[in-house]
C-alpha cells in the first residue's frame, strides 16, 4: 500500500505570478477515498498532476516542497515508476483516448511498460472486468457512448494495476447514469481492490456519501481537511466559496420572473415540424421525427442521456444543420433557404465548449463583433457593447484577452458576446460542463433576468435535474434521437419510470 | 478473451511499416519519371492499393474532391503560368494590349505545353496523395506509431505524427463550429471587403489553435501518465506481434527493384545525353528510358 504525504507543496505557472498551489500539506492513508472539491481554478487539477508526476517531469515552472509516494520523492523518480503507483484519470475520455479499439487502448500503458503480450491480455480481460464491459475488446472506441467511453479510460489505468487513483472531474461530460456507474465502479475499486481514491469534482452531493474524507480547496490552499461526517457539519465555509453541500433538501423552487417590460402576445417564435437528422458518417438518425412549438419568452430544458441528441435538436433549431426531412421555421420563415449571417439576431448559441466563440483579441472585440458585423451606428454600437458588458459584469475585463480569464469567465464572455445582438432565441448547449455551482448560477441568472425583461426565449440542453427545475417552465425529454416528453419540469420529474427511460435516473 | 474473432475487426492488409515503405518509394519514383504514361501507371497502382483496403462511400467521396481539385489546380495554374519554351498558346484570356492587366502582364494566355506539364504535376502529385489517404485510413494510430519507431524515426517525431492525425476529425468538427459561430454572430464568408474576410480567417485560428493545442496538451498528459516516453518508443512491446509477411517483401521488393531500375536507366541516359557513357548495345534502354521513363 502506498501512503501518500505532500509537504509544504508550492508551484508556479511559467506565465503567471501567483502561485497556483500554495504551501499545501496532507497526508492520504492506505484504501482512503478522498473527496477533493473547490472553486473553479482553485487549483485542483495541478494538485493532481503534481502527486501523479505531471508537474514537474512534464510540465515547466517553478515546483518546491514535496510529494512522496511509498517515502518516493515523485519529482525525483521517473514518471514511468510514478505511473505504476498512481494513475489519473482525466476529465474528457475523448482527450485521452489514443487508439481505435477498446482492448488496444488498454494494452498501450502496459505496452509502454513492457509486459509480456500473454500478461497484456490477462490484464485487458480483468480491467473490463472491473469496469463492467466484458466482451468489449474488440469494440471500436469512436463506437461507444461518452459514459463507455470513460469507462474504457479508467479500465485503461486499471490494468497498470496502481495502488492510488486520482480522477479528475471524471464525471463532468456525463449523463446521471453514466455518473452513476462511473461512481460505483470507482467505489467498488476502492472498498473490494483497496484503491486509495482522490477524486477532483464539483458535483458533491454525488460523490460525498461514498468518500470517506473531504479536501476543500481555496486560491491554492488545503482549506479544509476532514473526515466525511465532520466535513458537513457546517455547510457554510462551502457555501461561501459557492461549492455545492450534500444536503436533502427539497428540490430548488423555480426562480421568480422579473415582469416582462414588453408586452407582445404569444405566438409560436420556433416551429420544429417532423424533423429528422442523420450524419453522413453514420446510417442511424440522429434525431427521428420530432415536432415541437416554441413561444415567445419560453424557457425550455433539452434533457437526455449522452448521444440522445439534444445538441443536435438544438443545432437543428438553431438552423445550424439543415433537417435531412421536416422542417424548422423561425419567426414564421424556414430556415433551410436562409443563410446561417441571415439568422444573426434572430438564433445565437454558445456551445458546451465555450472556446469555440472566442476569436477576438479582447474582451470588449468579442462582444462588438456581433454588433458590428450588422453594420449598426457607432453610437449604438457602443451604447450597446457598454450595456452588455456591464450586464454580464464584464466591465472590468473589458480589455483583457478571453483567453487569459477563468473558464467561468470564459463562459460569461461567450454568452455576452452573443447575446449582444439580442437573439429572439438563445440557444445555450450544457453550461453545467466544468463549472461550479456559484459561477453556473450567476451565469444562469444574470442570463435569465435578460431573457425575461426582453421576452426572448432561451433553450439549453443539460443533465441536470436542479437547474432545469430551477430555471426552465418546460422540458424536452430525449431517448435515442427521439422526443419521449414534452411538458413541464414538475411533470416530468415526479414520473419515475419515464426518468429512467431518458437515462436522468437509475 | 482476445480470440480470432476480435482480430477480424484490425485491417489485415499490409503490415503498417510496408505501407511508410511503400509511400517512400513511390515518392522517389514519381520525382524520377517523366513520363505520363509511366506516372499513369504509378497513379492506378496506387488507386489499387486503395481498393484493397475497401474505403467506405465517404471516404470515396473524400478521395474525389481531394483529386479533383488538386489535379484542376495543377492544370490550370500550370496551364497558364508555364515559363519554359516551346510553348504554343491554346487561349487567350486576356490579350496583351488589354489596359492595366494586359499591359502589366504581357496578356494572359493558356499554353499547350504548360497544360501538359501540369497533368504530368498532378499524376505525381496525387499519387502520394492516395497512397497517404491509404495509410491514414488503413493504419490505425499505435501502430502507425509502432512502425514509425520501428523504421528509427525519432520518438517525438513519431508520436507528433500520430497524434496529428489523430485528431484530424477532431480539428475538422472545430473548425466548423467555430465558422457557424462566426457566421451566426452576422459574419459573411466571401464578401467583398476582402480585409474583412481575411481577418475573419485569422480570427477563427485563435480558437482552433487554442483547441488544438488543448487536446494536444491532454492526449500528450494522458499518454505520458500511462508510462510512454519518446525515448522508449523503440523498446516498448506489443499485444499484437506485427510481422511482415510474404506480401509485404514481394511488394517491396518489387518496388525497390523498379526504383533501382529507373536510376541505373536514367543515370544512363543522363551519360548518354551528355556525352559522358556511350555503349551502342544499350540503345534499346536509351529508347525506353526516353519514351517510357
Amino acid at each position: 500500500m502506498v501512503p501518500i504525504q505532500i509537504d509544504n507543496l508550492f508551484f508556479t505557472y511559467p506565465s503567471r505570478e501567483k502561485s497556483t498551489l500554495h504551501g499545501i500539506n496532507a497526508e492520504i492513508s492506505p484504501s482512503d477515498f478522498v473527496l477533493l472539491t473547490g472553486p473553479t481554478g482553485c487549483g485542483k487539477t495541478t494538485l493532481l498532476r503534481t502527486i501523479n508526476g505531471l508537474i514537474p517531469h512534464a510540465s515547466s515552472g517553478t515546483l518546491t516542497g514535496a510529494v512522496r509516494v511509498n517515502d518516493e520523492d515523485v519529482a525525483s523518480q521517473p514518471l514511468a515508476a510514478t505511473c505504476q503507483q498512481v494513475a489519473l484519470l482525466f476529465q474528457n475520455p475523448d482527450d485521452q483516448l489514443f487508439c481505435t479499439l477498446v482492448q488496444d487502448e488498454i494494452a498501450f500503458g502496459l505496452e509502454n511498460l513492457c509486459f509480456p503480450p500473454e500478461e497484456i491480455k490477462e490484464r485487458i480481460t480483468l480491467a473490463l472486468e472491473q469496469v463492467g464491459l466484458t466482451g468489449f475488446e474488440g469494440r471500436r472506441i469512436s463506437e461507444l457512448s461518452g459514459g463507455e467511453k470513460q469507462r474504457v479510460a479508467l479500465a485503461s489505468i486499471c490494468a497498470m494495476k496502481p495502488q492510488v487513483l486520482l480522477l479528475d472531474e471524471p464525471t463532468s461530460h456525463l449523463d446521471p447514469r453514466a455518473t452513476h456507474d462511473i461512481l460505483n465502479i470507482v467505489k467498488q475499486l476502492n472498498t473490494e481492490i483497496g484503491i486509495t481514491v482522490v477524486l477532483a469534482t464539483h458535483r458533491v452531493k454525488e460523490v460525498a456519501p461514498l468518500c470517506n474524507r473531504v479536501w476543500l480547496m481555496h486560491e491554492g490552499q488545503l482549506y479544509l481537511d476532514l473526515p466525511r461526517a465532520e466535513a458537513f457539519q457546517d455547510t457554510s465555509v462551502f457555501r461561501s466559496l459557492g461549492v455545492e453541500v450534500p444536503e436533502t433538501e427539497n428540490p430548488p423552487s423555480p426562480i421568480k420572473r422579473k415582469p416582462s417590460t414588453n408586452t407582445t402576445p404569444h405566438h409560436p417564435l420556433l416551429n420544429v415540424k417532423d424533423i429528422s437528422f442523420c450524419y453522413s458518417n453514420s446510417d442511424k438518425n440522429a434525431v427521428q421525427t420530432i415536432s415541437c412549438e416554441v413561444s415567445r419568452g419560453e424557457i425550455i430544458a433539452i434533457m437526455g442521456a449522452n448521444g440522445s441528441g439534444k445538441t443536435t435538436l438544438l443545432h437543428l433549431m438553431g438552423g445550424l444543420l439543415r433537417p435531412s426531412s421536416g422542417e424548422v421555421k423561425i419567426d414564421g420563415k424556414t430556415s433551410k433557404r436562409r443563410k446561417l449571417h441571415q439568422l444573426a439576431g434572430k438564433v445565437g448559441i454558445v456551445f458546451q465548449n465555450p472556446d469555440l466563440l472566442l476569436q477576438a483579441e479582447t474582451v470588449k472585440s468579442e462582444v462588438e463583433f456581433g454588433p458590428k458585423n450588422l453594420k449598426l451606428k457607432s453610437e449604438i454600437l457602443q451604447t450597446l457593447v457598454t450595456d452588455t458588458l456591464a450586464q454580464f459584469k464584464l466591465t472590468d475585463f473589458a480589455a483583457e484577452a478571453p483567453y487569459s480569464l477563468s473558464r467561468g469567465q470564459r463562459q460569461r464572455v461567450a454568452v455576452a458576446a452573443t447575446f449582444s445582438l439580442h437573439p429572439d432565441i438563445f440557444l445555450l448547449d450544457e453550461p453545467t460542463t466544468g463549472q461550479d455551482a456559484h459561477h453556473l448560477q450567476h451565469l444562469m441568472d444574470e442570463l435569465c433576468n435578460q431573457i425575461w425583461q426582453e421576452n426572448k426565449t432561451l433553450i439549453f440542453a443539460t443533465h441536470n435535474i436542479e437547474l432545469t427545475q430551477k430555471y426552465a417552465d418546460r422540458v424536452l425529454l430525449m431517448r435515442e434521437g427521439e422526443l419521449i416528453f414534452d411538458g413541464t419540469p414538475n411533470a416530468a420529474f415526479s414520473d419515475k419510470e419515464l426518468l429512467k427511460n431518458a437515462s436522468l435516473a437509475f | 478473451m482476445i480470440g480470432k474473432e476480435d482480430m477480424t475487426s484490425r485491417n489485415t492488409g499490409l503490415e503498417s511499416r510496408t505501407k511508410i515503405l511503400i509511400m517512400m518509394i513511390c515518392g522517389c519514383l514519381v520525382i524520377l519519371l517523366d513520363s505520363p504514361i509511366a506516372l499513369l501507371v504509378c497513379f492506378l497502382a496506387s488507386l489499387v492499393l486503395i481498393a484493397v483496403s475497401k474505403p467506405t462511400l465517404r471516404q470515396i467521396r473524400l478521395l474525389l474532391l481531394f483529386l479533383f481539385f488538386t489535379t484542376w489546380g495543377l492544370i490550370y495554374s500550370q496551364g497558364m503560368f508555364y515559363n519554359a519554351f516551346p510553348r504554343t498558346v491554346l487561349i487567350t484570356l486576356v490579350p496583351a494590349e488589354f489596359p492595366f492587366i494586359g499591359e502589366w502582364t504581357g496578356g494572359i494566355k493558356i499554353y499547350r505545353e504548360g497544360l501538359f506539364h501540369g497533368i504530368i504535376q498532378s499524376l505525381r502529385f496525387n499519387t502520394t496523395l492516395v497512397i497517404g489517404c491509404y495509410i491514414v485510413w488503413s493504419t490505425q494510430p499505435r501502430d502507425l506509431l509502432l512502425a514509425l519507431g520501428q523504421l528509427r524515426v525519432p520518438g517525438a517525431l513519431a508520436f507528433m505524427v500520430t497524434t496529428a492525425l489523430h485528431f484530424i476529425p477532431v480539428i475538422a468538427g472545430e473548425t466548423a463550429a467555430v465558422i457557424r459561430s462566426q457566421r451566426l454572430r452576422g459574419f459573411r464568408y466571401g464578401q467583398f471587403n476582402l480585409f474583412a474576410t481575411v481577418r475573419g480567417v485569422i480570427n477563427s485560428f485563435r480558437p482552433i489553435l487554442a483547441g488544438n493545442i488543448r487536446h494536444a496538451t491532454n492526449l500528450g498528459e494522458s499518454v505520458e501518465s500511462r508510462g510512454f516516453s519518446p525515448d522508449i518508443a523503440r523498446q516498448r512491446t506489443s499485444l499484437h506481434t506485427s510481422q511482415m509477411g510474404k506480401w509485404d517483401y514481394c511488394l517491396l521488393a518489387l518496388l525497390s527493384l523498379s526504383l533501382i531500375c529507373v536510376i541505373g536507366l536514367k543515370v544512363l541516359y543522363f551519360c548518354y545525353v551528355n556525352g559522358i557513357y556511350y555503349e551502342s548495345w544499350l540503345r534499346g534502354a536509351y529508347t525506353f528510358t526516353r519514351e517510357m521513363l
